[in-house]
């Protein structure tokens, strides 16, 4: 079973960083990606990613996800495509009704802006994707409390993550115990639709009530009470010395891009 | 250290108060065994005395509870109580948060201890302690249920805290595992540790527990030491192999319901079964015994299509397992999942059969509802809604929707988890009375008492292999 968003133990650069400093590059990664619309900078942005996942030992990680990417990308080109009416027509779909008019279609200005958000979500999906898989949940709320983040929204996120693989096995158990039953998922839209049911309301009943042991759980660790981090956790080293010279590098790069070239 | 008097609760939905008159007091460095039927407040009593009732739950509480000497209302909630008091409760899974094993039992010390050498010493003491050191990098989901509960035992013992309460934290796990985990607590009990447990498998308890509490309906019913209470024997303790009851198992003289030979199944690089060959007979009551990961379940799994072998052959009657459509397989073999809930659906006990009965066609739906509800004790139930319905009424019904389909041979997997001795015999009662209508019934259990009780054919499995096949005299089957 391919487990989504969980943590991989490992002991590469980007497992040894601090929390905190991974944050940070991950915000100002996402920051960056959001204010840049130069497909040349979000390009760059992918490829500081894609090296960093390579000596992270993660590279097999992130090739896992670019069907889904793609098909995501193929999805927002087609919308952009024909919601965007901007610049050139390339291909025609209506034409105009006034004689000389541009009629509506497929333009250069929609393709553009399609392309731009598809990087644009690789961006921001594989830096969430790398800084989650690389940080232990403990330390991921470390990390966010650091920033002075509610302690409530912060387990939120917690157990968001840590129910993803629980989901996924208890969708395949009540699967199979509706297969034992004869289950026959339906065919056409409606019968799709309608074989859900069988599967999803067991699943959504059990996880509701795992969530009072959960909570009391987290509680009686005390993470609730939980107002000072443990400072042995904040000690900077090494990596984020390297970290702070990437950000010198990502930063420039961006200057460079939107100041001196465009 | 723990003070009750007249406790009562009433949970704020609830109209029938789930305490009555608690009136406890329990000493530093003893070990209570709380024990009694489904529903009787046993876990509201394990919320009571750990502070989790009045402080998280609302509802109407009266009377007195003093932790330590201070009443339970003076902390300052659940966050200063943790520091006192730690909790295992029933449902093993949803306690276990974090992404490994070693990160999990650091979780609850990381928030009261700096020294990172500290954690990580103390942490390894208690992996040694439960036995699950070679479990340390996996990640807590992907565990068995045994194996889970091993893990949220040693969850709550890395809080070194005076009270340790458990809930039920043994339903899941062997023989072996289980008398492991009392040697445990007996060690806690001798360093002084204050342990309250919960349980159904009581006869391991004897000469341990300082006393035995049993409940009933919200109140103490009965009070005393094990052998005031229980002055008969409990159950068996033993390794069921060695009982001199069981003879090596020689073949029926009725058709062949099931015929395995040399059934091989990997998962990944794990060999789940290695050659396992059996022949099962119609009409035959068979109990598959063996230690969490043994491979039982897998080995169900393949009856029904469920899952393939990847070596060897299974066949059930005329239909060959390793290729026939799984809609047919479930018409000859209907297997009951350990979790009724895992498959209960819909609004009403009616539909809930109704489904089963719709996706095989059948032509005469109402006069099979009727037949099997009456069958499995639950006549006139069918427009309740199922999940209303107590643990043991709803593993019945999940029996019900299975057996409405009419296999010839049914298979439950763990039946009596989660249900009182008075439930688990009624269930066990139900498959005596299916057996003598000709089905043939196999059960996969890790409770030697209702397998010696009840299963006429016992078999024991160890890693992927059957290691035993006997006959059972002392079953009621046989």
């Amino acid at each position: 079973m391919s487990e989504i968003l969980q943590y991989i133990p490992g002991s590469s650069p980007l497992h040894h960083l601090n929390p905190v400093t991974k944050l940070l590059l991950v915000i100002l990664i996402v920051g960056l990606c959001v204010m840049s619309a130069q497909v040349s900078f979000l390009c760059f942005l992918i490829g500081v990613l894609v090296i960093g996942a390579f000596f992270s030992g993660l590279i097999k990680e992130i090739i896992n996800q670019v069907p889904f990417l793609l098909l995501l990308s193929f999805f927002l080109v087609i919308l952009t495509s024909l919601t965007v009416q901007e610049g050139d027509l390339l291909l025609t779909i209506l034409p105009s009704a006034e004689p000389g008019g541009q009629g509506y279609g497929i333009t250069l200005g929609g393709l553009l802006f399609g392309v731009i958000l598809s990087l644009r979500f690789v961006v921001m999906i594989t830096a969430f994707q790398l800084f989650v898989v690389t940080t232990k949940p403990s330390d991921l709320v470390t990390g966010l409390l650091a920033f002075r983040l509610p302690v409530d929204y912060v387990l939120m996120l917690l157990i968001a993550l840590r129910f993803i693989p629980s989901l996924q096995l208890e969708a395949k158990r009540i699967h199979e115990a509706q297969l034992c039953r004869g289950y026959n998922p339906g065919t056409g839209i409606s019968g799709k639709i309608r074989s859900m049911k069988p599967i999803m309301i067991p699943l959504v009943a059990n996880s509701l009530a795992k969530t009072q042991v959960l909570g009391l759980t987290l509680d009686m660790r005390g993470y609730r009470a939980r107002k000072n981090l443990p400072l042995h956790k904040l000690v900077f080293g090494f990596g984020d010395v390297i970290s702070a010279v990437l950000v010198v590098v990502i930063l420039s790069a961006f200057a460079y891009l939107h100041f001196f070239i465009a | 250290m723990i003070l009750a008097t007249a406790l009562s609760y009433t949970y704020p939905v609830g109209v029938r108060p789930a305490l009555r008159d608690i009136t406890l007091s329990i000493g530093a460095g003893e070990l209570i065994l709380v024990t009694g039927p489904t529903a009787a407040g046993k876990t509201t009593l394990c919320y009571a005395l750990s502070g989790i009732l009045q402080h998280e739950f609302g509802g109407t509480c009266s009377g007195y509870l003093a932790l330590n000497g201070r009443p339970v209302t003076d902390y300052a909630g659940v966050g200063e109580l943790n520091r006192h008091v730690s909790m295992v409760f029933d449902d093993a899974d949803s306690q276990l948060i974090f992404t490994s094993v070693e990160e999990e039992l650091a979780s609850g010390l990381e928030t009261r201890i700096d020294s990172k050498q500290e954690i990580e010493d103390r942490v390894r003491k208690v992996m040694e302690l439960c036995g699950i050191m070679h479990l340390r990098e996996r990640p807590p989901y992907a565990l068995s249920g045994g194996q889970k509960q091993r893990v949220a035992i040693a969850a709550a013992l890395a809080m070194d805290t005076d009270i340790i309460i458990l809930d039920e934290p043994t339903s899941e796990l062997d023989v072996v595992a289980t008398t492991r985990i009392i040697e445990i607590l007996q060690d806690l009990k001798a360093r002084g540790k204050t342990i309250i447990i919960v349980d159904h498998s009581l006869e391991g308890y004897r000469n341990v527990a300082d006393r035995v509490i049993v409940m009933e309906e919200g109140h103490i019913s009965r009070e005393g030491t094990f052998d005031e209470i229980f002055p008969e024997q409990q159950g068996s303790m033993k390794a069921l192999y060695t009982d001199p009851d069981l003879e090596p198992y020689t073949p029926a003289d009725s058709p062949v319901i099931v015929r395995i030979d040399t059934l091989i199944k990997r998962y990944g690089t794990i060999e789940a079964l290695s050659g396992v060959s059996l022949t099962l007979y119609e009409g035959e009551f068979i109990a598959i015994l063996g230690e969490n990961g043994s491979g039982k379940t897998t080995l169900v799994k393949h009856l029904n299509g469920l899952l393939r072998p990847d070596g060897g052959s299974v066949h059930v009657r005329a239909l060959d397992a390793a290729t026939a459509p799984i809609i047919d397989l479930v018409q000859q073999t209907g297997l009951v999942f350990q979790n009724p809930d895992t498959m209960l659906f819909a609004d009403s006990v009616r539909d809930e059969i109704m489904f089963g009965l719709e996706n095989i066609g059948s032509d005469s739906p109402d006069r099979i509802i009727t037949d099997v509800l009456s069958m499995v004790g639950l006549s006139g139930s069918e427009p309740t809604y199922p999940r209303h319905l107590s643990r043991g009424e709803r593993q019945r019904l999940a029996v019900a929707c299975i057996l409405a389909m009419k296999p010839g041979l049914i298979i439950l997997d763990e039946p009596t988890t989660g249900l009182d001795e008075k439930e688990s015999d009624k269930m066990m009662d139900l498959m005596l009375t299916l057996q003598e209508r000709g089905h043939t019934i196999i059960m996969v259990t890790h409770n030697m008492r209702i397998a010696e009780e009840y299963a006429g054919r016992i078999i024991a499995m160890e890693n992927g292999r059957v290691i035993g096949d006997y006959h059972n005299l002392k079953g009621r089957a046989s």
